[in-house]
């Protein structure tokens, strides 16, 4: 699990981390510098930034795929209608976490499909790109015509009746679980509080 | 009753109307069998019948649809699916993707219905039990076989407990078995005096199970009768129709020179 979640943080951090660390340490004004490429000087205290911003860019990263690795989406979304969020929007929230594994299904299938009328999706980079088109225009086209049916048919259901919705379960919630809620809030609020008040370094 | 009179569609976007002059009528009870070829206009008269065209697909509708005495027009699509119900043939599209196991992907209608939990608990065994799902309650409804799922589609919209029900191809994915099941679930269905219009190419299907057959073809009702009527009829293969065994099997007979009522009768009989 946790090598998962550290894998997971990694690659969520790694696009934004790169041009975080390129535009900070080369651009970043600074005093002590480093090393020289070309126009650029890479200084200590772009160094210094670019650290600062990472920890900041892993910690929102590892929250998330905390959140994602712990937590069903279709639970979460229930959860949240009971406590008064609306159908509607519970359900964009859910058909949204539910998007993903279900188009990269599709691609799949697609590509399968494809590759049986002898489609190269294997082969070298180019002939990778050249296949790109096939299994992409049937992966978008059929994902709107599948959410077009999918609308229609909760709307036979009357979904899009207006009034409240009796659920059917509400999620076990027990007093450690409220107690550590809300001691996390308590946590929250203190340190923000802390960082406001200079008791915290920046770098929390 | 559900009744369409003079029905011509045309969807969104289109020169020229699909369905030309339909009238169709489903009393109560009444089991109605819609046949015809690909491309003949029986998913457009599925969604026509259903109010669906134009209330949430748009396009322009000449013609009327009641239902049970009431106008349709202006009226939402919440509030026809309180009075019709219409299930698709890919059970994908009918799963609504935020429901953890089955028994609460059934009970998603009902719920919406503002249901008190209780009737929708009821309502949701009860469609369970009528197409023998109790087994994958607990399994997660994108997990299922292309014929389970369409299973507890047709599951969920009868928990919806509507006055009449319109399936476009519901046994499309199913076994012998499955198609079987579906069959009597509708009959037990209709013995409650819901009616319903069922588009299926199974003909065998509707030949046990339907009161009256509809042909449709180039968007025009081209017969309507009684399933023997329907049936026998030449101009369904001229269509491209296949009747069902029993018809096929009573031509088959009389082209032989042998007297097929026997064989038919008996047939019915042992159905």
């Amino acid at each position: 699990m946790a090598r998962r979640l550290v894998r997971i943080s990694a690659l969520l951090t790694l696009p934004i981390a790169i041009s975080v660390v390129l535009v900070s340490v080369f651009t970043r004004a600074g005093t002590h510098v480093l090393f020289t490429i070309g126009p650029f000087d890479a200084t200590v205290e772009g160094v210094d930034f670019a650290a600062q911003t990472l920890v900041r860019l892993f910690a929102i990263s590892t929250s998330i795929g905390l959140f994602g690795l712990t937590t069903d989406p279709r639970s979460f979304v229930l959860d949240l209608e009971r406590r008064g969020l609306s159908p509607r929007f519970a359900f964009v929230a859910a058909a949204t976490l539910e998007s993903v594994p279900a188009m990269v299904e599709r691609a799949s299938v697609i590509a399968s499909a494809q590759r049986a009328r002898g489609l190269d999706t294997e082969g070298s980079i180019r002939a990778r790109l050249r296949g790109l088109l096939p299994l992409a225009a049937p992966v978008i086209l059929s994902s709107l015509t599948e959410v077009e049916e999918r609308s229609l048919a909760l709307e036979v259901r009357a979904f899009g009746k207006p009034g409240k919705r009796h659920l059917l379960w509400r999620m076990p919630d027990s007093r450690t679980q409220l107690a550590v809620r809300a001691l996390l809030l308590l946590l929250l609020f203190l340190a923000i509080g802390a960082r406001l008040t200079g008791t915290l370094p920046s770098i929390l | 009753m559900l009744q369409l009179t003079g029905a011509s569609y045309r969807y969104a976007g289109y020169r020229n109307e699909v369905l030309h002059e339909i009238d169709l009528r489903l009393d109560d009870g009444e089991i109605v069998g819609l046949v015809g070829p690909n491309e003949a206009g029986k998913s457009t008269l599925c969604l026509v019948a259903s109010g669906l065209a134009p209330a949430s697909i748009g396009g322009s509708l000449r013609g009327e649809l009641t239902i049970d005495g009431q106008h349709t027009a202006g009226l939402s699509t919440h509030e026809l699916a309180e009075r019709v119900v219409v299930g698709f043939q890919n059970p994908n599209t009918q799963r609504s993707g935020i429901a953890a196991t089955v028994f609460e992907e059934v009970a998603l209608g009902p719920m919406n219905l503002g249901l008190e939990v209780a009737e929708t608990v009821e309502r949701t065994r009860e469609a369970i039990a009528l197409l023998r799902l109790e087994g994958i309650i607990r399994r997660d409804p994108t997990r299922l076989s292309g014929g389970q799922s369409q299973l507890v589609g047709i599951a969920s919209l009868l928990a919806m407990r509507p006055s009449h029900v319109i399936l476009d191809e519901p046994t499309a994915q199913l076994d012998p078995a499955g198609t079987r099941l579906v069959g009597e679930a509708l009959r037990s269905l209709a013995a409650t005096g819901t009616s319903l219009l069922i588009a299926e190419h199974k003909t065998d299907l509707l030949d046990g199970l339907c009161s009256r057959i509809v042909a449709i073809d180039g968007g025009r009702i081209v017969m309507d009768g009684p399933p023997a009527t329907v049936f026998d009829d030449p101009r369904l293969v001229e269509i491209g129709v296949e009747p069902p065994s029993r018809s096929r099997l009573s031509r088959a007979l009389s082209g032989g020179g042998f007297d097929p009522s026997v064989v038919t009768d008996a047939l019915r009989a042992a159905s």
